[in-house]
């Protein structure tokens, strides 16, 4: 094996090992556990590092096996799957950091943390698959390593949250296997490739294509909490932060939509997918989806649960940018991708830091945290801003590039739903803020814990804070080469013009 | 060479056998683990060979069949005769920690182990239905004096039950033998195979196969004739169960599947292999959804074998009257799926064994807080669980895969449906399990931890069920592998 | 001195990295006594560099473009001089309640008012207006009570609402220009098959913020809950970016659109006659001076319409405006700031104050001399129906009458208002310099300001001729006499 083969499969074993040792490793070895994760998560980080530098300068990173008789497994690096990788490597990291300091003293941890690394493993196989048959392999085992995450605090409520978790989620991937196998019988083992394998497909295969097409996204759009299969997104809930914002941001959630991205690009092709009528359902259904979760997100009263709407409804936007045929609503979608994750690992990340530190979890009890926790409200009101797509935020380059796009795809109506939902975004958001810095608190806060200098756990502080300011940064230096958005345009730039020209 | 592999493996379980019978439990021990490491060896050896070169027919003692014991050693055979040895010297190793060395009985669970293992030998590598049928007793027996072995009430009459169950199957099977010499004149299914291609189908052949598939569909559990095989299962010793379930079931399928195979073509019909195949998608259904209602943990597990077996009898229809390729297809499927529920089964097995033996009761909801001071015996458990729940990366979804590739291409579209729901239906229970592991208990540890031995075995097994879709490719490589015609023409 | 784009960068980013100070409990007087100079280097930048620099920032958002023109650098000097006569008065007139967060959003609402005026691409121009939007709800709430929550939530929705219509206006603009320059925003929207869509979009976004009729309704609720600086800034800076916004992209002197112009001619008169007609029931002071901000702005926007009917003029028009925003925004500041004053206890010098206060009022109703009678008659000349060709052009003259008259029946009713609100007392030393500052630099510092309009409005021609007197003072003769008419009335249903 190549050192170009090499290197994507350590990228994919650093997480893997290291939920190994984590499992084996005693419940006590608190100290050589961070070491272990912290030094895997920053290698995973240089190696994705590389390969998003060498992917940049045209190397090709991968390899495959037969694995089932008829059907590779295949590791393969290129422009979408380094901005997956790179969003989990950076993320996880991050996250990594949070939860050392969020799980403090609470029991489980080995546990915890060594389906903490199985899950970002499988995020980065996800990332890398090189066909629908590789992604699906990963695909599932997210969903397995996720289950304990969800169910870690092994309350009752814990444990019918992690069922409708896994009710939902298996029966997606049932839908989404029996899809793929029905393509394989159709169409044979299909490497995902820019332009996609069916811009001139028979016109005898068009309806297996077009339902084949549907089980896809029914199958994935269950992780991407498509409308109407969202249910089980504000239910997981009651997971730790730390998985709540890895769910959420990096994980689960964009895996889904990832898949979604796989299928229309890399399968099916932009054109292809145009030509049999698949894309303005999606992109209806996208619109949809994005204005009801954010009507629902309005009503919640749990800032966790009206954060997880928010996603709902957010997700949705990279789905949405797919769906519109055309280059600059492509780059719009895609971009969302990381910077969606980017954003509401922020959010999470806050509303867990106002959890463990005072114990605020409604929405009512927030009154005033802004001067007891200056630091996380200003995080927290940089990725809620965001989210509004405010500018110079990350989420304004979003809605920009999308609205851009979407009137270059004669899709006007496009941009009334942005700003609709920007408008229901501004709606929720805004009032948390109001009550974070204008209202006074109303006595004590229920469950107050204090750190010392810090308004927190150092753990705790740091990581919302750098990504708030990545937030800022990915907005207000979009175009800069290997800013998300260059690095969206390169994409769409293979996808579109795939001879390179 | 290869006599004196061959020697080894059928011999050495015998010579075993009666070693142990004269032994008491702990030097049974002592001798069945050196016995353990000559049979992996032996097996590995035959394995190797067989890889190599080809597989090849084999007079043993010179005598050539139809009098003699002719041996068809090709690459499934040998398959499974290291698929065998590997569970067999998990469950060996296992048996000698977990079983109690005071209980008197217990001596003879050695000998019993070592006939159990011959007659699986013996079986995969049979090559004439009489032979087949004498390994087949020799298993039953055995099968049905380990579950006896359990000691208490109950487990008597399971084994009885049992006993009743696999000597109507045996009666029926020998039944249909009986016919197949009488029409045809010879055992050999080679032979009859031969006399297929030569002249027509006499008349009431198709009974003797439907009678002799019957009878092994019984010793099998294929629904609706699976009702002595959860008490049986639920109640022997952990090791035994383990055994029974991964290893005892799939030899009379074996048989079954040889039989349809090679005469199915010409003695079968249409209706029979739907019919045996919508049999089969009961037992998924309905063995799932028992398993979900089961308050005891190895009931569950049990129960889920019922499941598990029905997948296998799609091959009667997916082999049926389809195209080279799509037969092939089902056929590697249902191999992969033999092999990773053996697997897989085995170590859930044994991982409840351990969990019992932890919590002190054999029921589910006893298992509240095991998550937090047991994870090992429980991610034992959950790995094999994926492995039933055929998702990727196990060997069960590679199984799963060229099921479902088998199904869409031969056009009956209706099996892709029971493999889904058979899916979702095996992780309903093995959710319910993880679900009652993961409920949080306030109080400290006050499980018995079982040595750390105990618990390394499962894993490994669950490991390999996990990791053999991964390599499915190489080992259905090794079963396609050329088979020289030399032995009977 | 040094080059611009040094002291561009300054002026954004002094006052936008300020806010980082309140990190620090302890630097909060440190803070309180910054709030003068963040403006300055902007103040340098309008007073000392020509207009005509451009900056590239490529890596800024979709490419950056920030650069200088006349008109922008009118409304960066108003912008820079309000803020600082703000900033001065408000280190005098801050309590100590959450007096670092008011001094955050302080910092971020200028950062945006500063960082509008030189934004020319399309991104930063619009980051800059949403910071000063969303920031200057901070100042709005800042005292916390009910009231100022309520015109708070009132600010946010129609500032949300503004927000998005702007965004999908720039959307539309930018997509049809195929270009993120503001600059090339105006000839492409006249040439968009979606013109109407968009210029709907941009009218009624910035509107918002410019207080045009029926959108105006945060502007008398907000004001007056204010503090007092904050007030002076929202009225006197803020409300013209809406001004700007418009002037930079809609399509003036590109293409004749008389039913615009129309609607916002009708729009402008309904303000400036409307709101001096719910401005005199008013009772607070600040609340007045609101309602008379939206009766200058309907003037504004009046000119606005012209500009929009009618291409010839509109160059001149826009230069027009600008100089009547900058004339209106300093002595509309010091009116705000005069509300919070506390009287010397002296005859003699409580006369004085209160000429002072009087002053920019007068001003703004065009007292000769003033800067308001340099604006009036600007407005006039520029306004002057033979000059335009539309069908409302005719009707501006008595409209621009009725304005004066209302204009100077607010400062009265103002006036009126505060007799009963100041008290006696000592001021803070640098509230009274702010303050000072502030009428300072509306009646003198006033006409060294770069506000020539070629050929029409030149230096030095602040002394109006003869014929112009009469002009500029009768509509005042009417008011006083509504005025007094309105007292004696008033005493009469009293005395019942």
């Amino acid at each position: 094996m190549t050192l170009t083969a090499w290197i994507p499969l350590l990228a994919l074993m650093t997480s893997l090992l290291a939920s190994l040792v984590i499992f084996a490793l005693p419940e006590k070895g608190y100290r050589l556990r961070t070491a272990v994760n912290l030094g895997a998560a920053g290698l995973k980080l240089a190696l994705v590092a590389v390969m998003v530098w060498g992917v940049f300068h045209g190397v090709e990173y991968g390899l495959s096996f037969t694995m089932v008789p008829g059907v590779e497994f295949v590791l393969k690096a290129d422009g979408l799957s380094m901005m997956f990788a790179g969003l989990s490597a950076v993320l996880w990291l991050l996250t990594t950091i949070y939860a050392v300091g969020y799980l403090e003293d609470s029991p489980n941890r080995a546990r915890f943390f060594g389906f903490f690394s199985l899950c970002v493993a499988s995020t980065m196989g996800i990332a890398l698959a090189g066909n629908l048959f590789t992604f699906f392999l990963f695909y599932e085992m997210l969903t397995l390593s996720t289950y304990p995450l969800v169910v870690h605090r092994g309350t009752e409520k814990a444990l019918k949250a992690g069922r409708t978790y896994i009710i939902y989620t298996l029966g997606g991937g049932a839908v989404l296997l029996a899809a793929i196998a029905w393509l394989h019988g159709v169409a044979g083992d299909l490497p995902f490739k820019e332009g996609g394998h069916f811009v001139d497909a028979d016109p005898d295969m068009h309806r297996s294509l077009i339902l084949i097409f549907v089980l896809l996204v029914a199958g994935l759009g269950v992780k991407a909490a498509l409308f109407p299969l969202h249910g089980w997104l504000p239910q997981a809930m009651v997971a730790p932060a730390p998985v709540s914002a890895l769910l959420h941001a990096v994980a689960v959630v964009k895996a889904g939509a990832f898949g979604i991205v796989r299928v229309v690009h890399d399968i099916y092709g932009l054109e292809a997918s145009s030509a049999l009528g698949l894309l303005e359902p999606l992109a209806w259904l996208a619109a949809f989806t994005m204005l009801y979760g954010s009507l629902r997100a309005l009503w919640q009263v749990d800032l966790k649960r009206r954060l997880a709407f928010s996603t709902v409804s957010q997700v949705s936007y990279i789905v949405l940018g797919i769906a519109m045929f055309g280059p600059v609503a492509a780059v719009g979608g895609l971009v969302h991708l990381l910077h969606q994750g980017i954003m509401k690992i922020t959010l999470f990340f806050c509303a867990g830091n106002y959890a463990e530190t005072l114990g605020i979890h409604r929405i009512d009890e927030m009154d005033g945290a802004g001067r007891r926790m200056p630091g996380t409200s200003m995080a927290f009101t940089i990725g809620a801003f965001g989210m509004i797509g405010a500018p110079p935020l990350a989420g304004f380059i979003t809605k920009w590039t999308m609205g851009t796009g979407a009137l270059e795809a004669n899709m006007g109506w496009v941009v009334v739903v942005l700003v609709l939902s920007s408008l229901l975004n501004a709606a929720y958001f805004l009032p948390l803020l109001h009550r974070l810095w204008f209202r006074e608190p109303n006595g004590s806060w229920p469950h107050e814990r204090h750190w010392g200098r810090l308004e927190t756990s150092a753990w705790l502080f740091w990581p919302p804070l750098l990504t708030a300011v990545m937030t800022v940064m990915v907005g207000v230096l979009a175009s800069l080469p290997f800013s998300p958005l260059s690095w969206a345009e390169l994409i769409v730039l293979r996808e579109y013009y795939p001879d390179g020209s | 060479m290869t006599l004196w592999l061959l020697a080894g493996l059928l011999f050495t379980p015998l010579a075993w056998a009666v070693l142990t019978l004269l032994m008491n439990f702990t030097w049974g021990r002592l001798v069945t683990w050196v016995g353990i490491l000559v049979q992996v060896v032996v097996s590995l050896g035959l394995w190797l060979a067989v890889s190599r070169d080809g597989g090849f027919y084999y007079g043993l003692g010179g005598w050539e069949a139809p009098l003699g014991i002719e041996l068809r050693v090709d690459g499934l055979a040998v398959t499974f005769v290291l698929l065998t040895a590997v569970v067999a010297s998990a469950c060996g190793w296992h048996a000698g920690v977990y079983i109690d060395a005071d209980k008197p009985w217990h001596r003879y669970f050695w000998p019993l182990f070592w006939f159990l293992w011959s007659g699986l030998n013996a079986v995969w590598l049979g090559g004439d239905l009489f032979n087949l049928y004498v390994g087949l007793e020799l298993i039953s027996l055995s099968a049905v004096g380990l579950v006896a072995l359990g000691g208490k009430a109950g487990a008597l009459r399971a084994s009885i039950r049992y006993l009743l169950a696999a000597l109507l199957g045996s009666l029926a099977y020998l039944l249909g033998v009986a016919l197949i010499y009488g029409q045809f004149g010879t055992l050999s299914i080679a032979g009859v195979v031969f006399w297929l291609e030569q002249q027509p189908v006499p008349a009431g052949s198709s009974l003797a196969l439907a009678l002799m598939v019957a009878g092994l569909a019984l010793k099998t559990a294929l629904f609706p004739l699976h009702r002595w095989l959860p008490p049986a299962h639920g109640i022997a010793k952990s090791p035994v169960s383990a055994l029974l379930s991964a290893l005892v079931v799939k030899a009379s399928f074996y048989i079954a599947a040889r039989l349809w195979l090679e005469l199915g073509e010409p003695l079968g019909n249409l209706a029979a292999a739907q019919m045996v195949g919508l049999l089969g998608s009961a037992a998924v259904v309905w063995g799932s959804w028992l398993a979900c209602r089961q308050q005891e943990l190895k009931q569950v597990v049990a129960y889920s074998s019922v499941a598990q077996i029905g997948y296998l009898f799609l091959l009667f229809p997916l082999t049926f009257s389809v195209s080279e390729s799509v037969s092939l297809q089902a056929q590697q499927g249902i191999t992969l799926q033999v092999i990773s529920h053996a697997l897989a089964k085995a170590a859930m097995f044994l991982a409840a064994g351990n969990l019992i033996l932890s919590t002190r009761s054999s029921r589910v909801d006893a298992l509240t807080g095991v998550s937090r001071f047991l994870p090992f015996s429980l991610f034992s458990f959950g790995l094999a669980g994926v492995s039933l729940m055929s998702l990727p990366p196990s060997g069960g979804f590679a199984a799963k895969w060229l099921l479902l590739q088998a199904s869409l291409g031969s056009g009956q579209w209706w099996w892709v449906l029971v493999l889904l729901a058979g899916g979702l239906l095996s992780a309903a229970y093995v959710f319910r399990i993880y679900r009652a592991s993961f409920l949080d208990s306030e109080g400290p540890d006050q499980f018995y931890h079982p040595s750390r031995s105990l618990e390394v075995i499962p894993m490994i097994l669950a490991l390999m069920a996990l990791g053999l879709g991964l390599v499915s490719d190489e080992v259905l490589s090794v079963m396609a592998l050329p088979f020289e015609e030399e032995g009977s023409s | 001195m040094a080059p611009e784009w040094v002291l561009v960068l300054l002026a954004v980013c002094l006052p936008l990295l300020y806010p980082a100070m309140a990190l620090r409990a302890a630097w909060s007087r440190a803070m309180r006594y910054a709030l003068p100079i963040l403006p300055l280097p902007a103040l340098v930048l309008a007073l000392g560099t020509e207009p005509g620099w451009q900056l590239d920032l490529p890596w800024l958002l979709n490419g950056g473009l920030w650069a200088m023109d006349e008109v922008r650098r009118l409304f960066l000097l108003l912008t820079a001089v309000l803020w600082t006569v703000a900033g001065i008065y408000a280190a005098g007139y801050l309590a100590a309640h959450h007096l670092q967060r008011f001094c955050v959003f302080w910092g971020l609402t200028l950062a945006g008012n500063l960082g509008l005026t030189v934004a020319v691409d399309v991104g930063s121009f619009y980051s800059f207006f949403a910071l000063m939007t969303f920031a200057g709800y901070g100042l709005v709430v800042h005292e916390g009570t009910d009231e100022a929550t309520f015109a708070g939530r009132i600010y946010l929705m129609m500032a949300v609402l503004g927000e998005m219509a702007i965004l999908a206006g720039l959307l539309l603009g930018a997509a049809a220009a195929d270009s993120q320059l503001l600059t090339d925003l105006p000839e492409a929207i006249a040439e968009s098959p979606r013109k109407d869509l968009i210029i709907a979009l941009l009218l009624a976004g910035f509107g918002v913020k410019a207080g045009l009729p029926l959108l105006h309704f945060w502007l008398p609720q907000a004001h007056p809950v204010a503090p007092t600086p904050a007030s002076a800034v929202l009225s006197g800076a803020m409300i013209k970016a809406g001004l700007l916004g418009w002037l930079v992209t809609l399509p003036f002197g590109e293409i004749a659109l008389p039913g615009w112009g129309s609607l916002m001619v009708a729009a402008g008169a309904l303000g400036s006659i409307g709101a001096a007609m719910l401005g005199v029931f008013q009772k607070r002071p600040k609340a007045v001076l609101a309602y008379s901000s939206i009766s200058q702005m309907g003037l504004m926007v009046l000119m606005v319409g012209a500009a929009l009917a009618d291409p010839e003029r509109a160059p001149i028009l826009v230069s027009i405006i600008a100089l009547y925003a900058l004339h209106h925004g300093l002595a509309k500041g010091s009116l705000f700031l005069s509300a919070g004053l506390a009287l010397p206890s002296g005859r003699l010098r409580r006369a004085w104050v209160w000429l002072l206060v009087a002053l920019p009022g007068l001003s703004l109703a065009g007292l000769p001399f003033t800067s308001g009678a340099l604006a009036k008659l600007a407005m006039k000349e520029g306004l002057s129906g033979d000059k335009l060709s539309f069908a409302l052009a005719g009707n501006l003259a008595p409209v621009m009458t009725a304005g004066a008259v209302a204009t100077l029946l607010l400062v009265l009713r103002y006036l009126w208002t505060l007799t009963g609100k100041l008290e006696i007392g000592p001021n803070p030393p640098m509230l009274s310099v702010g303050w000072l500052a502030a009428v300072f630099v509306s009646l003198v510092a006033f006409w060294w300001m770069p506000w020539e309009a070629e050929e029409l409005v030149k230096s030095p021609v602040w002394l109006p001729a003869t014929y112009q007197f009469w002009a500029l003072l009768w509509p005042m003769l009417i008011a006083v006499a509504l005025a007094a008419v309105a007292l004696v009335a008033s005493r009469s249903v009293k005395q019942r």
